[in-house]
């Protein structure tokens, strides 16, 4: 089982998600709401969440603990650790989705750049994936609100997903 | 699937050539000395990358004893993409929600007549 051992998988170059987004505000803003715990408290999660724990210590080897809570009172827990904070313009971190039981649900080693284009700041968002259960995709799901609306999204994406999957240099 | 065969696919999927071997098997069944072809390496190598496939069941492999072709079996790949698509869905919401929090800070912060540093 995948349990709390660093995973074998961890040295395999698995594809990676990726998301970017111009946010219309400062580097030094966006990596401070990142890196400060009450202002990353204020969005972290999808709206209507809220998060009664968020502590993070923004160095390298230091501690992320998260809780998200749903609208309907669901508590999601994720830990974490930082492996490089670069202020500002790198985060790269490792976290992980827990179960009622407090184990992992998946690992995901994550990579945040923050580079500034103008006045605004282009954030990219790199994860890569060294292990996940049967379990973490439910998990997923219900992590989300109005998830059946965007199906259809979902599908189209899927489409792409798996074509990108097979490029054989990513 | 049971638990942790996600993870078996995307460690199968981690590899350039194992990607590469997929990639070739979606037009049509090929035969190992066919897959082999293009790649600059011996033929167990390849095999052995052929039963890494196999065990994560991204591949199925004919019974013919001198011709066993191999075919592309799509569920697990969907399972994987599947996954990287809704945490992509996770991310995109929590950046909407970021954008919104620093819009919301940056107007605060000039209705205060003061800016963050």
């Amino acid at each position: 089982m995948a349990a709390r051992k660093n995973s074998p998988n961890e040295a395999l170059g698995v594809p990676d998600m990726l998301v970017t987004r111009l946010l219309d505000a400062p580097r030094e803003l966006v990596f401070s709401v990142w890196t400060d715990a009450e202002q990353l408290r204020q969005w972290w999660g999808p709206k209507g969440f809220t998060n009664p724990v968020c502590e993070v210590s923004s160095r390298s080897g230091g501690a992320i603990r998260i809780h998200m809570r749903a609208p309907n009172g669901t508590i999601y827990p994720m830990i974490g650790t930082y492996q490089e904070v670069v202020a500002p313009e790198r985060l790269v971190f490792k976290s992980s989705a827990l179960d009622e039981n407090g184990q992992p649900l998946f690992e995901v080693l994550h990579t945040v750049t923050f580079a500034a284009e103008g006045h605004k700041t282009r954030l990219t968002v790199q994860a890569h994936v060294l292990t996940t259960t049967a379990a973490g995709v439910p998990h997923l799901k219900g992590a989300q609100e109005g998830w059946s609306q965007s199906l259809d999204r979902l599908n189209t994406r899927l489409n792409l997903m798996s074509e990108s999957l097979l490029k054989p240099n990513s | 699937m049971g638990p942790d065969s996600l993870s078996v696919t995307f460690a199968a999927l981690a590899d350039p050539t194992r990607r590469a071997i997929l990639a070739r098997l979606i037009s049509s069944e090929v035969s190992v000395g066919k897959l082999a072809e293009p790649f600059d390496m011996t033929l167990p190598a390849v095999t052995k990358h052929l039963h890494v496939l196999e065990r994560a069941g991204l591949i199925v492999r004919g019974r013919e004893a001198q011709w066993r072709p191999c075919r592309l079996r799509a569920a697990p790949l969907k399972a994987a993409a599947g996954w990287i698509a809704e945490y992509q869905h996770v991310w995109e919401r929590r950046l909407d929600r970021l954008d919104d929090y620093l819009h919301d800070l940056q107007k605060k912060g000039k209705q205060n007549g003061r800016k963050k540093k």
